[in-house]
């Protein structure tokens, strides 16, 4: 009960956050910095950087992560379901189906509306 | 075994904090956020006292306003992005036809 | 260790909300947001509520800090600006209604204390993803049920509001 068996996970994350703080705070503490404009430039394949790096991003991104977290709360929701599948029997595949057939009418109107369409201009 | 009562203070301070944000902050996104925060912290509240009644019936109900939540966000979040499309900002200041 | 851990992720939790309603940046709330709800999977798993906090983790600080994150870049916003009224009222406005309600919650849970102290010991719930879903799929019915119609609004909701042009 609680949490004495996550007293593992508990082991790494302390380790991996003193890991990645100890790291951090020796470059910074043992490196030598030199400061000049070409390495405080944002790092673009070697060449020199065009625009601001906080130009704004498509919408399209946005649309599909919005997408991802609905579909994401459709699998969040599968979990227990599939941990009690067994002792559910028909009456659970059947209150599943129901569930995942009203999120599929959603998930056939973003794909007529082709918002999963990355080159397509109708969004 | 920490007290149930520790647990609701904790959610009680984090709400206010919450209340406190919306009414401090002007951007729309940030405001967002204080409402997320204040969602947790009655999640929070609803499972200590779920523990302490000794029924897991809460643990469902946070189940539930975890997925409110998220619809939510991305509803809310359409709305700023659509704001900020006709006035060009989101601080919520200026969004003021409605006010009288 | 219960209350070590409590008091750590307690007090975390508390200094990260702060933070995020004082950062003038956007991404530095949002980050701060992030903080804020992994401490509080951790109390969850500390509450015996096992498979909230792996939901916690997996809805909250993965999917809409993603979406918040998405948002505030795709609207490329700079550093907030105080808006000409009056900022500072707003300040005081806004912390003396925080702390009144906090004042307001201390009372509450005293009385809680005291109601519980006569209901006896605590009994031990076991938090277990099985014992959840048991009842989301049998006495929680129509609301799951319900739940699916709640998204697909949410998804045609935010289509058409982020789609249209102009």
């Amino acid at each position: 009960m609680g949490i004495a068996g996550y007293t593992g996970i508990l082991i790494m994350v302390a380790v991996a956050a003193a890991f990645g703080g100890v790291v951090v705070l020796l470059s910074r503490l043992i490196g030598k910095r030199q400061e000049s404009r070409e390495k405080l430039m944002p790092y673009e394949c070697g060449i020199d950087p065009t625009g601001n790096a906080r130009r704004r991003f498509s919408i399209k991104f946005y649309i599909t992560a919005m997408l991802f977290i609905i579909f994401d709360i459709e699998a969040v929701f599968l979990y227990p379901w599939a941990v009690v599948y067994r002792s559910l029997k028909i009456f659970g595949f059947i209150e599943m189906v129901v569930f995942v057939g009203i999120l599929l009418i959603g998930f056939l109107y973003v794909w007529k509306k082709g918002a999963l369409e990355w080159g397509s201009k109708s969004i | 075994m920490v007290d149930t009562t520790q647990y609701l203070v904790l959610g009680a301070i984090l709400f206010c904090l919450g209340v406190a944000g919306v009414f401090i902050r002007r951007n729309a996104i940030v405001i967002f956020m204080c409402i997320e925060l204040m969602l947790n912290a009655v999640n929070l509240t609803f499972i200590a006292i779920s523990r302490s009644l000794g029924s897991i019936d809460g643990q469902v109900f946070v189940f539930f306003i975890m997925t409110v939540a998220a619809a939510e966000a991305a509803v809310g979040l359409a709305i700023i992005l659509s704001l900020y499309r006709r006035r060009q900002t989101i601080n919520v200041d200026e969004v003021n036809l409605l006010k009288w | 260790m219960e209350q070590v851990l409590f008091w750590i992720c307690g007090v975390v939790s508390i200094v990260f909300a702060v933070m995020m309603i004082l950062k003038r940046n956007p991404v530095h709330s949002a980050l701060c947001l992030i903080v804020v709800f992994l401490c509080l999977a951790v109390s969850y798993l500390l509450l015996g509520a096992e498979f909230l906090a792996a939901v916690q983790v997996i809805v909250y600080a993965g999917a809409i800090m993603v979406l918040f994150l998405f948002v505030i870049m795709l609207l490329n916003l700079d550093d907030e600006v105080h808006s000409p009224g009056k900022p500072r009222m707003a300040l005081i406005a806004g912390s003396s209604i925080g702390s009144g309600l906090i004042l307001l919650f201390l009372l509450t849970g005293g009385v809680f204390k005291a109601l519980s102290g006569t209901r006896g010991a605590e009994k031990v719930v076991a938090g277990n993803t099985q014992a959840v879903a048991e009842l989301l799929f049998t006495k929680y019915l129509l609301p799951f049920e319900v739940t699916s119609i709640l998204l697909l609004a949410a998804i045609i909701g935010a289509i058409v509001l982020a789609g249209k042009k102009g």
